[in-house]
């Protein structure tokens, strides 16, 4: 079997305050930390667990910048074997079909039955990359996949359906699954792995390198562009309680009651 | 300019409430860009539901075969790219849902159209089409434009925006369907419900939701006393369910359940709007988190910001005594 | 790092173990935990069994107290054969999430707490703290640990550290954002490789800097300096220490009085591993009004509260009582008005335990700097 997975570097936004720059279109993420996209963390799981029980190879693929080498090293370290990584400034644009291309143009000419990447990047949050991805290289896809089972030239996956359902689909290979966060328990990347895997290959690549004509990935191709960022009004009209956390505590406490609530 | 095309979404036999939704933005937004809005409805045995999302005033057009009879992503975008070919609408809206992103992608990219996913609101302004967006789960809103272009397609956020009212019905069209034989490569196997646990936290009076915030299961039987003391259910974000401190079966959100109780108390829970849309219907909300900036407390009646693990024995002891 | 490969025999100096038993005899989560040591060193002798020992959940029971390490007549280090077994879990992969993203998060933001390394020194906000640069001279250099940074209930230590400072007219200068976690819990997690890089990293990182000396605010960065970096030129003081000797130069001098009775907790990291005992007290002692009384057991014999040895991302499938509950029990049969400890873990393990048995009104946990800074003249 072999796997290509498709991650992304990304900032940790879950506590964090997110600012506007001044210019008005980016957003200040210089005191983000980074790491592997969540779901995509998740695919990279799922493609080791299948290698382990199948035997093959998994080949990471991914967009973005040196610093994000470590994640590239951290997924090599769980077993995956070898990397590419295009990186070019030139790539621009909030266009979410133009990461499919760009990444198309790094898969062609690897062989390949199965390519997993994250459902959704939690950064521009397209949740569009995988399927077109799949469009790009002619291949099947299923999005959402919360359960892969590999059989004869096909794959049955379970597709998360909103209602806490879920779908099961078959699909012929070769294809494209988006893997939905849940899926397994990512396991960790012991340092001595991660140093391991220097030794593993990991290509740097430019869009020339990759046969992707710069000007159908860059802003004047994207079509789609951010006019304004802004953060959302927190138009609350909550009551705020205060005091000690105890006044607090005591204070919900007879809302509640006097309400009838409980 | 042309139409503006809504793929109606159902599932077993039901329409989705998406569908409705939909029609709240796409009659106006249809009008301003010079056409109007039809719905299209793709499945077998559709009579129905084609009635019923006519009864809202709008054009309906149905493609109603046997093929159709469960969703599936390559037959859609077969069908749209035909229909696309033929109607040529000036956009293409469907819900940002398991069907919609399972599709709009690829579809785009086969008709080089562009497309602008998770939109929660739309504007045509001065031949510019204009979407509202969010990035980084909800922190930050975006407003894109698209360049222009003959078709656009967008997929539109469950629960962005409220149904319309039924009105006076429309006509219904029946259209043959461009697909003329099935597809090998694809196959829809069956559905597949979740296991219902012991409990069913759709029926619940008094929900306790729990996020990611309770960091470990070992802070759980303070809540579970907490619970125990106003007689709730304990149900949770995905990360909760994620971590396996709470079932499956007991995620609020929209890969989750949608839940109506008469009391719902958020802890540690940020608020992402997959986990909000599954919570709208509560009547009272309590919100208690320890980052101010929580989105959570946009859908809140009272309002912690603090260390729930401050303030939930506090709280439990008092409504114990309040309650004798 | 040594490249020849040590059987785990040779590593912990298995065949020194005269198997008397003082360690598990006096390993304080016996009475939680199923956890017997001596039987671990004797068993771990078979190299063929140490894969099964490796997935025996107790492993990941002992906190890093070092009390069997204190007792042991052969100078073994009974604990670190359960950390050479839990390493090898870490080498699988195959951790406990919470582990997993606390040692990932050391690896990326240099702390274990899954934040941002631009937001180490915010605590910093709104305080006149003088930051060192490398090469410029300075006595004393604070390093101020990962969970006093990160955690606001313990940033007060660094935050009256540095209104103390400021007051007393010292020399120092605390390090930047660019400081990173010193490992002490990567040790005890079994992350082997990643503890030898923080060593490595941390050691250069250091180095460059012109301190006569280093000061940490916690015990555990304190320790795991003194005993695991080698070639650390600087030498490493607890903060107690350096109070202890600017109160006899007289540089210390505290406002009102303070009419308690307190009870010092000796944190394992301090005393039995740092051999730090009279410092603290000596301090607690210095202010005015304080009547300082002592645990049964006390200095060597302190009970460990458990927060140490990673167990702040495990925890223990036992049920019954927590360490730190006797400990706070017992500081109620004493009638303390307040436990002061000198490590930030002992005040979150035991002021837990303080809040669950419902001792609020009565009694307080405060680490010592949270006491001195009340009392700091204005
Ligand atoms: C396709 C898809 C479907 C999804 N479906 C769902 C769904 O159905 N339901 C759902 O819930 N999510 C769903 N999600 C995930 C969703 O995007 C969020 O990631 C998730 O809801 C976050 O859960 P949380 O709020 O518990 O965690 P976080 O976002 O990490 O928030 C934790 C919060 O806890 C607070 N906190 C931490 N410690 C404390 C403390 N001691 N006291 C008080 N507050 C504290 C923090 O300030 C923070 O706000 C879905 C995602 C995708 C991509
Ligand atoms: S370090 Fe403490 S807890 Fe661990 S084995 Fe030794 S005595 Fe027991
Ligand atoms: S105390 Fe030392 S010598 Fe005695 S059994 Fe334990 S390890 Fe062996």
């Amino acid at each position: 079997m072999k796997t290509l997975v498709c991650i992304k570097y990304v900032p940790d936004t879950s506590e964090a305050e997110v600012k506007v720059n001044p210019d008005g279109i980016s957003v200040d993420d210089s005191r983000f930390s980074f790491d592997i996209n969540d779901s995509d963390n998740y695919a990279v799981e799922e493609s080791v667990l299948i290698k382990e029980a199948q035997g093959g190879e998994v080949t990471v693929f991914s967009i973005g910048p040196k610093k994000s080498d470590v994640m590239i090293r951290m997924a090599m370290a769980k077993g995956c074997d070898q990397a590419v990584r295009v990186e070019d400034d030139r790539i621009a644009g909030h266009d979410p079909l133009m990461v499919a291309k760009t990444l198309a143009g790094a898969i062609k000419g690897h062989e390949f039955d199965l390519i997993m990447t994250g459902c959704v990047a939690v950064d521009d949050g397209h949740m569009a990359t995988g399927a077109a991805l799949a469009e790009e290289l002619g291949v099947n896809h299923a999005t959402m996949v919360k359960k892969v089972e590999v059989g004869d030239g096909k794959v049955t996956v379970h597709r998360e359906l909103e209602g806490g359902m879920l779908e099961s689909v078959e699909v012929e290979l070769p294809a494209v699954l988006t893997i939905q966060t849940g899926i397994n328990e990512p396991r960790y990347a012991p340092i001595r792995g991660i140093r391991q895997a220097q030794k593993k290959e990991l290509k740097v690549v430019s869009l020339d390198d990759i046969g992707v004509d710069p000007d159908s990935v860059g802003s004047d191709a994207s079509q789609v562009v951010i006019e304004k960022l802004y953060i959302p009004e927190v138009e609350s009209t909550a009551e705020f309680l205060e005091g000690e956390p105890e006044e607090k505590a005591e204070k919900l406490a007879s809302i509640l009651v006097k309400g009838g609530l409980v | 300019m042309g139409n503006v095309l809504v793929l109606a979404e159902h599932r077993q036999g039901a329409l989705r409430d998406i569908s409705f939704e939909m029609l709240a933005v796409a009659p106006g937004l249809a009008g301003n860009m010079g056409g109007e809005a039809v719905v299209l409805l793709i499945g077998s045995g559709m009579d129905e539901m084609a009635k019923k999302i006519a009864g809202y005033g709008v054009k309906v057009m149905v493609v109603d075969d046997p093929l159709f009879e469960n969703f599936n992503a390559e037959k859609y975008q077969k069908v749209l790219s035909a229909l696309i070919d033929d109607l040529k609408p000036a956009l293409l809206m469907t819900g940002h849902t398991a069907q919609g992103v399972d599709f709009m992608p690829a579809l785009a990219v086969e008709k080089k159209m562009p497309l602008v996913t998770e939109a929660i609101g739309l504007e045509y302004e001065g031949d510019v089409l204009k979407v509202t967006r969010q990035l980084y789960s909800g922190k930050v809103n975006a407003t894109v434009a698209f360049k222009p272009a003959d078709t656009y397609l967008v997929t539109f956020r469950e629960g962005a925006v409220e149904a319309p009212e039924s009105s006076a019905g429309a006509d219904v069209e029946k259209i043959e369907s461009p697909l003329k034989e099935d597809i090998p490569y694809r196959k829809f196997v069956e559905y597949i419900e979740a296991e219902v646990g012991d409990v069913d936290i759709t029926q619940s009076d008094i929900l306790i939701a729990i996020g990611r915030g309770l960091k470990e299961d070992k802070n759980l039987p303070v809540i579970e006393e907490l619970a125990a003391a106003i007689k709730a259910d304990v149900a949770g974000s995905r990360a909760a369910t994620d971590a396996g401190w709470i079932p499956h079966d007991r995620q609020v959100g929209t890969s989750g359940k949608t839940v109506k109780p008469k009391l719902y108390i958020a802890m540690g829970i940020s608020g992402a709007f997959q986990h909000l849309a599954g919570m709208k219907g509560a009547k009272t909300v309590v919100a208690i988190n320890k980052d101010p900036e929580a989105p959570i407390f946009t859908v809140a009646d009272y309002a912690i910001v603090d260390d729930m693990f401050k303030v939930v024995p506090k709280l439990a002891e008092k409504l114990k005594e309040l309650k004798g | 790092m040594s490249t020849e490969i040590q059987t785990f025999t040779e590593k912990y100096d298995l065949l020194g173990c005269i198997q008397c038993g003082r360690c598990t005899g006096g390993c304080p989560v016996t009475v939680r935990a199923n956890l017997n040591v001596r039987q671990f060193v004797y068993d771990a002798y078979n190299e063929e069994k140490l894969d099964e020992l490796a997935r025996l959940a107790e492993i990941w029971d002992c906190t890093a107290c070092h009390t069997c390490a204190v007792r042991c007549p052969k100078g073994l280090k009974p604990l670190e054969v359960l950390i050479g077994l839990r390493s090898m879990i870490v080498e699988s992969g195959k951790v406990e999430p919470t582990v997993r993203d606390a040692l990932q998060s050391v690896l990326l933001e240099g702390n274990p707490w899954e934040k941002s390394r631009a937001a180490r020194s915010d605590w910093m906000e709104g305080l006149d703290v003088k930051i060192a640069e490398p090469g410029v001279e300075v006595e004393n250099l604070f390093f101020v640990c990962c969970t006093i940074a990160y955690d606001p209930r313990v940033q007060a230590i660094a935050k009256n550290m540095v209104r103390l400072l400021n007051k007393a007219g010292i020399d120092y200068a605390f390090l930047p954002e660019e400081e990173s976690c010193c490992g002490s819990e990567v040790f005890t997690l079994g992350e082997e490789g990643l503890f030898e890089m923080l060593v490595e990293d941390n050691t250069e990182y250091l180095n460059e800097y012109s301190a006569k000396r280093i000061v940490t605010l916690s015990p555990h960065c304190f320790t795991t300096y003194k005993t695991h970096y080698p070639d650390l030129k600087t030498p490493i003081l607890h903060y107690t220490q350096l109070l202890v000797e600017l109160l006899h130069e007289g540089k210390l001098t505290w406002k009102g009085d303070l009419q308690k009775r307190i009870v010092y907790h000796d944190p394992c990291y301090l005393g039995k591993q740092g051999d730090v005992y009279d410092e603290p007290r000596e301090l607690l002692k210095s202010i005015p009004g304080v009547e300082v009384v002592e645990f049964d057991r006390s200095r060597e014999r302190s009970l460990c509260c458990e927060g140490g040895g990673g167990k702040m991302w495990v925890e223990s499938e036992s049920k019954k009582e927590r360490l730190a509950d006797t400990r706070i029990k017992d500081a109620k049969d004493l009638q303390a008005d307040i436990v002061a400890v000198a490590c930030p873990f002992c005040v979150m393990t035991l002021e837990d335990s303080m809040k669950g048995l419902g001792f609020e009104e009565e009694m307080r946990v405060a680490e010592i700097m949270e006491l001195l800074g009340e009392h700091i003249e204005a």
